[in-house]
């Protein structure tokens, strides 16, 4: 057998091609993740290190992480709800008709996700100041509405305002994604249906949405990842002090305890719960969507 | 291309090398641009008064809160640590674990230690050393708006207890129709100043919890009546004293007062530029153990609030050098008086601020109702200061108190202080 | 266009209608953040953002001027720096993460579904529990304040593989079969076959992978140590203290920091948008 053609092998081939991605996981992940599965079990303070047994993980239940992870869990779950079918639409409508106007619609959505996350905070903070001059209570008071106090009135406004933020940064976003797999049908599709008579809708329920599907998997996925990574929209909306935690997210937690209060042991320990909190939760999502089972 | 490098680069250290032959680098890290300006101006002038041990000052300035956890990182993994860096006061505490990786500055300090403001010095001592040395003492007082107090008919200068200015509050509101002050609920800058000066504070000199001593209780009971028994506060708009929601509701003559520490002029100089001319700068009320404040009863006229404890770190290989120019930024005559010209900050050392140069017109001066004589303040509290302990616990505690305490006391009235208290604490101390 | 009459144009109308009040309400606060830049941040603060806020009485370019002068222009340097790691990352990125994306859509070979738990894997730690050691490990490489060392940890992008991977699992196998029929190998199917055909997901990837790596700010804040390595958010950051925020710079700066992305966005965005697009697939 040729080097060459051992080379081209069905059998090797698939190797080559995941390589890059092994060597990097090798040289940048494996020493890391090791390290903070080790420093999980040790007092970390500047100078030394030396191990405590299970104790940082009998701190890491404590009231701060349940309400941390009720938070995270809501904003997640709410984020998916909006932020898949919102965009699938949105991407829909704006995939054919007038270019220029779709250009610039396309544009209108996308712009917010490059404003950087300290300064989307600090708008949407202004906007939903308290005092009846601001935009939103501005709002309020055209339809005789009392204004209301969205920073510190209580969880619900909280979380209102997170999720508002984190639809206005990533719809534009998931459009693009949403776009992309749209390229994906095949045309001749959309126009045998239309040969059978199939009204917009019916299109839209028998062809798009299954054709969809990969896309759908992926940000539903990355969303979920997304949504329980999310940390610095609250942190910036409330300035670094959410009353009575109403926007404590885990990772605001997990950054709390490791860098603000010095204890990277705790907080190695609340990541890698978080982790297989997280873990499991994708995997079963994406059992349930039969990923795992061969895809053509 | 090659040759024209290599000719430039030849050029270049030929020029470097003479000029900057005896200069030793010393980096230095910072979370404040006005902070490097001030270290890079005394730069200039320990070089010209030490012609011998020439710096050449390399300081960054990184963002706050990212500077602190890249200094804790180095420090941790006992790489790429800078020779001197600013930690500002609620994290220090992180960096006095373990194997304490700052060095002492005792040897500097104990020779001119009366010179200082004590309670200052303490903040960042642990076990008899020294480990930082803070930009100002940050003492507590009270700015009053003089045109709301003009319109009460409320004279200032009488008011000298918590009785007093509740009293004054009263009157304010029933002129004016706007409230005497207002209270922090997502931040500790009114609570945290008041139970100190009651005698109290949230840990003790070992960093242990002490966040439900009865004194807190009742300083908090205080505040719960300002706002909803005596009606002469209001939550903070924004919920603390440095958010833009709430320098706007100031700048249009929003509340009558605001007690916070003197280095909160030159919040008023920046974001409250329409108040120019209207504020006065008083001392605060005491606790004389009247009904009102519960029978608290404390000698303390003021409390050193906040700051930043600059540290050398004691990896440098410039140490003792390194020490040497800290000190003469900040510990040294010169240093402290440019803290006040350069910085508008109360300088740490008291000696300093009856010195001619302290009344030199700049933009506090001129914001001022108190003029030139902005210091005078300082030197009628000058005796007064409690101590106040920040290790151990305390980034934790304070967390804590501006979570929940506050929130759940003060808007929620969901839990009474005692109740809020006892349980953060309890938690605190797990 | 077939047009079924009135009842289509009014829905035409009436679709464009919803989407423009949309859009509007997504770009008012980005508008309210333009008009400021004009003005002094003062005025941000005294007035918050109200209706008037958007029609401004004067544009004043001190902000931008005072911007490009403060500290020896150091924001050109943080801008420079920024553009640098973003062309570089987004580059190198696509490439690999393409490679391997299609690779896991298209082979069936053992342990491809635990290569794919770890992509998934690695996509979920957070990041802020790695940073001691994955520091201890940069500081070890010798890459600290490296262009390198911000670069080299995140190449291979784990979430752009998973999208290439969803991507190539939609594009029929005949075009592969094909190829090797023609004799071709199987890396010439990739370059010369496949990544045509991916052209919409290259230039979504494009777009995102360009914002992501523009608006990165952790890791190159652990990295670079010296403000002339900075990249634009962590320079944008530093004008935040507890003690007063300057305002009239980050204001500023942000806008003149979302220039080069929405250039990148309406440069390939072609590629995803029907009828402009070569890759679309027929069969």
């Amino acid at each position: 057998m040729k080097a060459s053609s051992y080379y081209h092998s069905q059998k090797l081939v698939p190797y080559v091609f995941v390589l890059p991605f092994l060597i990097s996981i090798a040289v940048f992940y494996v020493y890391p993740i090791i390290g903070t599965i080790i420093m999980s079990f040790q007092q970390v303070v500047p100078g030394q290190t030396h191990f405590i047994g299970l104790a940082n993980y009998k701190r890491v239940i404590s009231s701060d992480f349940l309400t941390a992870l009720k938070n995270s869990s809501i904003y997640t779950l709410l984020t998916i709800l909006i932020l898949v079918p919102g965009p699938i639409i949105l991407a829909v409508l704006l995939s054919k008709g007038p270019s220029h106007m779709n250009n610039a619609l396309r544009a209108a959505f996308f712009i917010p996700s490059l404003v950087s996350v300290v300064v989307a905070g600090t708008l949407f903070r202004l906007m939903f100041a308290a005092n009846g001059k601001a935009v939103v209570n501005a709002m309020l008071a055209w339809f005789g509405l009392k204004p209301v106090d969205w920073i510190l009135g209580g969880a619900r406004q909280a979380m209102f305002l997170m999720v508002l933020v984190a639809v206005w940064r990533w719809t534009g976003v998931n459009i693009i994604y949403f776009l992309a797999g749209l390229q994906a049908i095949p045309e001749d599709l959309y126009d045998a249906a239309a040969i059978d008579g199939a009204g917009p809708l019916n299109k839209f329920f028998h062809i798009t949405l299954p054709l969809l599907r990969p896309t759908i998997i992926f940000v539903t996925t990355i969303s979920i990842f997304g949504g329980f990574a999310m940390f610095e929209e609250s942190y910036v909306l409330w300035q670094g002090v959410s009353p009575n935690n109403f926007g404590l997210t885990i990772v605001w937690l997990i950054y709390q305890k490791g860098f603000q209060l010095g204890d990277m042991g705790t907080a190695s320990a609340i990541g890698l719960v978080l982790m297989v909190i997280v873990f499991t939760l994708s995997l079963s999502v994406l059992n349930l969507f039969g990923f795992f089972k061969r895809e053509e | 291309m090659k040759r024209f490098l290599f000719v430039c680069l030849v050029i270049a250290t030929l020029g470097i090398v003479p000029a900057f032959g005896q200069k030793t680098d010393i980096t230095l890290w910072t979370f404040q641009e006005l902070h490097l300006t001030f270290y890079q101006k005394m730069a200039e002038k320990w070089n010209a008064a030490h012609p011998k041990e020439m710096i050449n000052l390399k300081g960054e300035v990184f963002p706050y809160d990212d500077m602190h956890n890249k200094l804790l990182i180095s420090l941790q993994s006992g790489v790429g640590a800078p020779d001197i860096s600013d930690i500002e006061i609620s994290k220090f505490a992180n960096y006095l674990q373990g194997d304490i990786q700052l060095a002492p500055l005792n040897d500097l300090i104990d020779p001119e230690k009366d010179k200082f403001v004590q309670s200052r010095l303490d903040l960042y001592k642990k076990d008899g050393k020294y480990y930082g040395l803070d930009f100002h003492v940050g003492a507590e007082v009270m700015y009053y708006n003089m045109d709301i107090m003009k319109a009460a008919g409320v004279d200032i200068d009488k008011i000298k207890t918590w009785g007093d200015y509740i009293k004054a509050g009263q009157q304010v509101v029933a002129k004016t129709g706007k409230p005497m002050t207002t209270i922090e609920v997502t931040e500790h800058w009114s609570y945290y100043p008041l139970l100190n000066m009651a005698g109290s504070d949230v840990v003790d000199s070992n960093g242990r919890v002490t966040l439900d001593d009865p004194i807190n209780v009742k300083v908090l009971q205080l505040l719960k009546d300002m706002i909803y028994k005596y009606k002469i506060a209001i939550p903070t708009p924004g919920g603390f004293h440095h958010n833009e929601q709430y320098y706007g509701f100031m700048n249009d003559g929003g509340a009558a007062s605001i007690w916070m520490p003197m280095w909160y002029m030159g919040r008023f100089t920046d974001y409250m530029t329409d108040l120019s001319g209207k504020i006065a700068v008083r001392p605060m009320p005491k606790f004389d153990g009247s009904d009102v404040v519960y029978n608290i009863k404390s000698p303390y006229t003021s409390a050193g609030m906040g700051g930043t404890g600059t540290a050398v770190i004691k990896t440098s290989k410039n140490l003792a050098l390194a020490k040497k120019f800290l000190y003469f930024c900040k510990g040294s005559k010169e240093g402290t008086i440019a803290t006040w010209t350069d910085l508008g900050f109360d300088p740490l050392r008291w000696d300093v601020w009856s010195d001619p140069a302290m009344k030199a017109p700049n933009k506090f001066t001129k914001f001022f109702v108190n003029k030139e004589n902005i210091f005078d303040v300082l030197l009628q509290v000058k005796d007064g200061f409690n101590t106040t302990n920040v290790g151990g616990k305390y980034p934790a505690v304070i967390d804590a108190i501006k979570h929940t305490v506050m929130y759940k006391v003060l808007v929620e009235q969901s839990k009474t202080p005692e109740q809020a208290l006892k349980e953060a604490a309890a938690e605190l101390r797990k | 266009m077939r047009t079924r009459g009135f009842v289509a144009i009014f829905a035409t109308i009436l679709k464009y209608l919803c989407l423009i009040v949309l859009a509007v309400s997504f770009i008012f606060p980005i508008l309210a953040l333009v008009t400021a830049s004009f003005r002094p941040g003062r005025d941000l603060l005294r007035y918050g953002i109200t209706f008037k806020s958007i029609i401004p009485d004067s544009l004043d370019p001190k902000n931008f001027v005072a911007l490009v002068k403060s500290r020896d222009g150091i924001y050109l340097t943080w801008f420079k720096n920024s553009l640098f790691l973003t062309i570089l990352q987004t580059v190198l990125s696509l490439f690999f993460s393409s490679f391997v994306g299609y690779g896991l859509a298209k082979y069936h070979f053992r342990g491809r579904n635990t290569i794919f738990v770890i992509v998934l894997f690695v996509m979920m730690v957070p990041l802020q529990i790695l940073m001691l050691p994955l520091y201890k490990l940069t500081a070890a490489l010798g890459i600290m304040n490296t262009y390198l060392g911000v670069l080299l940890p995140f190449i291979v992008s784990p979430f752009a593989i998973f999208f290439f991977r969803q991507y190539a699992i939609g594009i029929p196998n005949d075009f592969i079969d094909a190829g090797r029929v023609d004799g071709l190998g199987e890396f010439r199917i990739f370059f010369k076959l496949i990544t045509p055909l991916m052209a919409p997901a290259y230039g979504a990837m494009a777009i995102l992978l360009a914002q992501q790596s523009w608006n990165n700010f952790l890791w190159p804040l652990i990295v670079m140590r010296t403000g002339n390595m900075f990249t634009l958010p962590i320079g944008l950051n530093s004008l935040l203290t507890p003690y007063g925020n300057n305002y009239d710079m980050l204001i500023a700066g942000s806008c003149a920091a979302s220039i080069p992305i929405i250039i990148v966005f309406f440069f390939f965005q072609r590629y995803f948008i029907s009828g402009l697009s070569a890759g679309g697939i027929k069969e």
